[in-house]
């Protein structure tokens, strides 16, 4: 390994970046422009989804209950309707996501404490908004239930206590996110997601250099492969890096998603993984004749599976086997993993060290693979 | 001095049998080629005929299909590396950073051939003013004209200073004036000493090479020196420029003792196989059918005829 | 004309058979990857793995365990022998909750007016599956307090109908995930592919510097945008119909509308996202600026489309904004008639929506794109 001949391509590249001005402002501004839109579209708080309530008791319980259901933002009261047919055309249209049901004997059943007859009809194709609705509604229920025991109780005259009546505590604590919200620990996982993009850039200057020719000059001179391709890496670590300085601030103070672990530790793991998820592009290019060629694929290997797999919105514990080793033999799984290590409970290389391994050991296999799969010839 | 004599001397690049096939087509077939060092070799031939991947071959670009190579006293096949080194290589079509300027283009390469830190700059300096570069250095090389892209791309494989240049058609798409100041850049480099293998479409150009090989269908049909090739032709030349070449022509060809009639636009070359008879007959022959001409006068054969007469010669057989 | 346009399409079919990657990974890739996504993906939340710390080692906190496993939802990864194992597994993200069972639980179970506490410790850096163990723990206990509270009242448990709800779901009456994610991932598939493709329609034919050959041939400009997009149609539209085959028989996602109509739309739409994508194409200069620009464009679209958050909870800008949004009309359309059975009368306004956009937005991209090449 020359340091000459490194050195030679990195500036070389550098250069080549920061003469377009146009891209390399895209280059540095697109992972950034897409953390925050995601980050935005994940700070929205589910409210104000229309239901329709179908009141076969009408009573005043039923009343009270569907007063007690609507109150405030969570849903908002679409139509009151008189039969299944409203409730089937509301919903198909989308106008409403779900649908309460009361039967005739709602009063009389829950007064007598024999259950609560209502029913709930929800749009199993909005499952956010959806079950919402459900556990809101779940929820008032509840309250409802307690309300009507606690005057049954109290009509009765017996000794018993209301507590009794809910007789184990349940006391659930969310460690690092104690209001579960979905955007505390997503947007770190999503800085995972959008720090591949240098990745797919790194993918095409390959395919750049052998579409313009540049790779024939280049293939003649005494460079070795693994120089050249690490050069032509390098530049694209440093634009990644630039973004883990500003995606942090962003999330911190546009999005209050707290930062507990060390960020020296964070930006040295940052550079691990960047130099895994490029070396993965760098493989993809070395493959790839033309750059929509390299461009395709490494949409299929890289952005897609980033984006689904790599278990920022859907656990890998869940996956089936073969998945769960696809999603472990990603980067970005154990990038994220580390994000959301060290942002939220703030561990440290104790913790991270498998994750911190397994990344250095992809990014050292995929480039010896690159590099010995990287021919200097043509065709 | 006659290379003849110099047989002691081994070649610099010596090839047997070489072959290199494509999916559907054999580029270069069973090649054997061996040029001394010093020589100023020619390669021309048919778009297609295999210039560009003898020339690639020989740069360590392409495997090799079958058959050896030693090139500067290396392997082709198993010490490209070596020889990557000791070879200048410059492809046909525009091949450096355009976005980079010229200085930057040319410590790129210096870099990666490991150029001596120390005279970096002077050999920098001496082949920006060579190759009339120096005024423009900080210019971005795509933003240069072709004649000066050339130039540059000359400047980048000659930063090492190569024992062996392999030059891919260099001149074309060249205005004449900078072709010519190319040329004489080349003629200096190999009088000082270096190998020069040169593939071109331009006969002239072929003309003052010290031997020029003539490659048809990736097979090298003729290889020997200008005046030999020249030789070759059968019979000798008469011009003329008649005002309607196709009627001329047509006459022409049916006439006796006529061996072969080359178009130059509305120039007509006649191979004869003697001038002196056969031009009296052709001016008769052409009043007779009422065909006007200019400017009848016998020639001495040129590289082009011979190379044309050479290339219908094997597309008959 | 036709022929003219047609010889120049042969010309870009014949680029495609010779750079076969591009097309083949566009026609296949989004199939496999869709797949590839729904298999891991569209599946509820299970095998969540789940610590217990039994403090009490009786035959209630044995009961509480058999609950949470009986719930489906998690896997039983290990028995903690401290509080401080506990934290750090919670630390170390090994599992996404942890339930601890306090001595004398099953004692003060029995008594007629005991309350033991249960504590459950949720992974909160990992929110989702925190979220589906929550439910699944308080499900759990609630059923189980129920039970316990109806014998303390001396009231029948059989008379008893329950506190719960009855639940439908429409459309998905199973409940299936892969009715919610794959439409809305076939439906992204779509727009990534078209997008990308137009972009790199002329972006990549200006930096090769062949996009010149082609302006000085004697073609207008509207031929040269028409017989570059002729590729482009076909194999997004193939691809659409591939993706749409797939989810159909691997993942059982129903066509419960008009298949000539889906289709028809699904075109339609295609055309709307090809005329975006020209725009980038002759914006950009290179393709590397014209893959960022897709990302960018396609990313904005997505956090519109209601697959990432519901509009209607978005401020009143924002669900101005996703009016405007081809893809947010698209993925209803594309639900409505997949899960609904919707059909026109029902669709109208979001096709309409379609239709509109697709002609201002058609129209700009061909005068924007005429304008640039001539």
């Amino acid at each position: 390994m020359s340091f000459r001949h490194l050195r030679a391509v990195i500036r070389k590249e550098i250069n080549h970046i920061l003469r377009d001005r146009t891209t390399f402002v895209l280059v540095m501004l697109v992972p950034t422009a897409m953390l925050f839109i995601m980050a935005y579209a994940l700070t929205v708080d589910i409210k104000h989804v229309p239901i329709a309530v179908l009141d076969y008791d009408r009573s005043p319980t039923s009343r009270a209950f569907i007063q007690q259901v609507t109150e405030g933002e969570d849903l908002d009261l679409y139509a009151q309707v008189d039969s299944l047919d409203d409730i089937d055309n509301l919903l198909t249209r989308g106008e409403i996501k779900a649908a309460l049901i009361i039967a005739p004997d709602f009063e009389h059943d829950l007064l007598s404490l024999r259950g609560i007859p209502l029913q709930i009809i929800v749009d199993g194709t909005e499952p956010k908004s959806g079950g919402f609705a459900v556990d809101h509604i779940g929820g008032r229920a509840e309250e409802f239930i307690s309300e009507a025991l606690a005057s049954r109780i109290r009509a009765l005259n017996v000794n018993v206590s209301l507590d009794s009546l809910q007789p184990i505590d349940l006391r659930v604590r969310a460690l690092y996110n104690p209001s579960l919200k979905p955007r505390v620990d997503i947007i770190p996982g999503l800085i995972s997601m959008v720090l591949g993009f240098p990745a797919l850039s790194v993918a095409l200057t390959l395919a750049h250099e052998r579409e313009h020719g540049t790779l024939e000059q280049v293939l003649v001179t005494p460079v070795g492969r693994a120089e050249f391709l690490l050069g032509k890496m390098i530049p694209y670590i440093i634009v990644g890096l630039a973004n883990v300085i500003i995606m942090p601030a962003i999330a911190r103070v546009t999005f209050h998603i707290p930062f507990n672990g060390s960020f020296p530790l964070f930006f040295l793991l940052s550079a691990v993984f960047l130099f895994a998820i490029l070396s993965m592009g760098m493989l993809v290019g070395v493959f790839m004749p033309t750059q929509p060629a390299a461009l395709a694929l490494s949409f299929l290997v890289i952005f897609f599976p980033g984006f689904f797999m790599t278990g920022i919105f859907f656990p890998i514990a869940s996956m089936p086997a073969e998945m769960r080793m696809e999603a472990m033999s990603l980067p970005g799984t154990h990038y994220a993993t580390i994000t959301r290590g060290v942002f939220l409970p703030g561990v440290g290389l104790d913790v991270l060290w498998p994750n911190v391994l397994a990344l250095l050991g992809m990014g050292i296999a995929f480039t010896a693979v690159a590099a010995l799969s990287f021919r200097k010839k043509l065709g | 001095m006659s290379f003849e004599s110099a047989n002691e001397v081994p070649p610099i690049i010596e090839t047997h049998a070489l072959t290199r096939d494509f999916k559907k087509t054999r580029a270069v077939d069973s090649l054997d080629l061996s040029i001394r060092p010093g020589e100023l070799f020619g390669l021309v031939g048919p778009d297609g005929a295999g210039k560009t991947t003898t020339l690639r071959l020989l740069a360590g670009l392409l495997n090799i299909t079958s058959g050896s190579a030693k090139v500067a006293g290396y392997d082709l096949a198993r010490q490209p590396e070596a020889i990557k080194r000791k070879i200048g290589y410059m492809a046909q079509q525009f091949n450096l950073y355009g976005e980079l300027s010229v200085l930057e283009n040319l410590s790129f390469f210096a870099d990666l051939y490991d150029v001596e830190v120390s005279e970096l700059r002077e050999r920098t300096e001496r082949l920006l003013a060579f190759a009339g570069l120096t005024e423009f250095k900080d210019r971005r090389a795509a933003q240069l004209s072709g004649g000066m892209q050339k130039k540059l791309a000359l400047a980048c494989t000659l930063i090492h200073q190569p024992e062996i240049l392999l030059l891919d058609e260099p001149t074309t798409g060249v205005d004449p004036i900078s072709r010519r100041e190319f040329w004489d850049i080349l003629t200096d480099l190999n009088l000082a000493g270096t190998t020069i293998v040169v593939s071109t479409p331009y006969m002239d150009e072929a003309d003052r090479c010290l031997r020029v090989g003539l490659m048809y269908e990736g097979r090298m049909v003729v290889c020997a020196d200008p005046q030999q090739i020249r030789a070759r032709i059968e019979g000798e030349l008469i011009e003329l420029r008649p005002d309607d070449w196709q009627a001329a022509c047509a006459l022409i060809e049916s006439l006796p003792g006529v061996l072969e009639v080359q178009t130059y636009g509305n120039l007509l070359h006649v191979l004869v196989d003697s001038a002196d008879k056969r031009l009296p007959e052709i001016e008769t022959a052409l009043r007779k059918h009422g065909l006007t001409y200019r400017g009848v006068r016998r020639v001495t054969p040129r590289m082009e005829e011979a190379f044309i007469s050479l290339i219908r010669r094997l597309e008959v057989d | 004309m036709f022929k003219r346009i047609w010889s120049l399409a042969a010309k870009e079919f014949l680029h495609l058979l010779h750079d076969w990657w591009m097309p083949s990974f566009m026609l296949f890739g989004g199939v496999i990857e869709l797949l590839a996504v729904g298999w891991a993906t569209s599946r509820p939340m299970t095998n969540l793995p789940l610590m217990v710390l039994d403090q009490d080692r009786s035959a209630a906190s044995r009961a509480i365990v058999t609950a949470l496993e009986n719930t489906g939802t998690f896997a039983f990864e290990a028995q903690a022998p401290n509080m401080a194992a506990v934290q750090d597994a919670l630390d170390r993200s090994k599992v996404n909750a942890a339930v601890i069972i306090p001595p004398g639980f099953d004692s003060k179970l029995a008594s007629p007016t005991g309350r033991p506490s249960l504590a459950v410790l949720l992974n909160g850096a990992e929110s989702t599956p925190a979220t589906a163990a929550l439910r699944a723990v308080t499900g759990a206990v609630r059923e189980m307090g129920q039970r316990i509270a109806l014998r303390r009242l001396g009231l029948d448990a059989d008379e008893f109908a329950g506190f719960d709800a009855s639940l439908r779901v429409w459309f998905n009456e199973a409940l299936n995930e892969a009715f919610y994610t794959t439409p809305a991932e076939l439906g992204l598939m779509l727009e990534f592919t078209t997008l990308l493709f137009a972009a790199l329609s002329f972006s990549r034919e200006r930096e090769l510097g062949t996009l010149e050959q082609l302006l000085v041939m004697p073609f207008s400009s509207l031929e040269i945008i028409i017989g570059k997009s002729i590729p482009t149609i076909l194999v997004a539209f193939s691809d659409f119909v591939l993706m749409l085959g797939a989810v159909h028989f691997v993942f059982g996602i129903p066509v419960r509308g008009s298949l000539i109509l889906l289709l028809a739309l699904a075109f339609g739409y295609l055309l709307v996202e090809l005329s975006k994508g020209l725009v980038i194409s002759v914006v950009s200069r290179s393709q590397h600026q014209a893959f960022l620009l897709v990302m960018m464009v396609g990313m904005t679209d997505f956090m519109f489309t209601g697959y990432a958050a519901p509009v209607e909870s978005m401020p009143r800008v924002m669900q101005i904004v996703a009016n405007v949004v081809p893809a947010h009309h698209w993925l209803t359309i594309l639900r409505g008639i997949l899960l609904k059975g919707a059909g026109l009368d029902v669709l109208w306004p979001n096709i309409l929506a379609l239709a509109v956009l697709g002609l201002v937005i058609g129209t700009f991209s061909l005068r924007y794109v005429r304008r640039a090449l001539d």
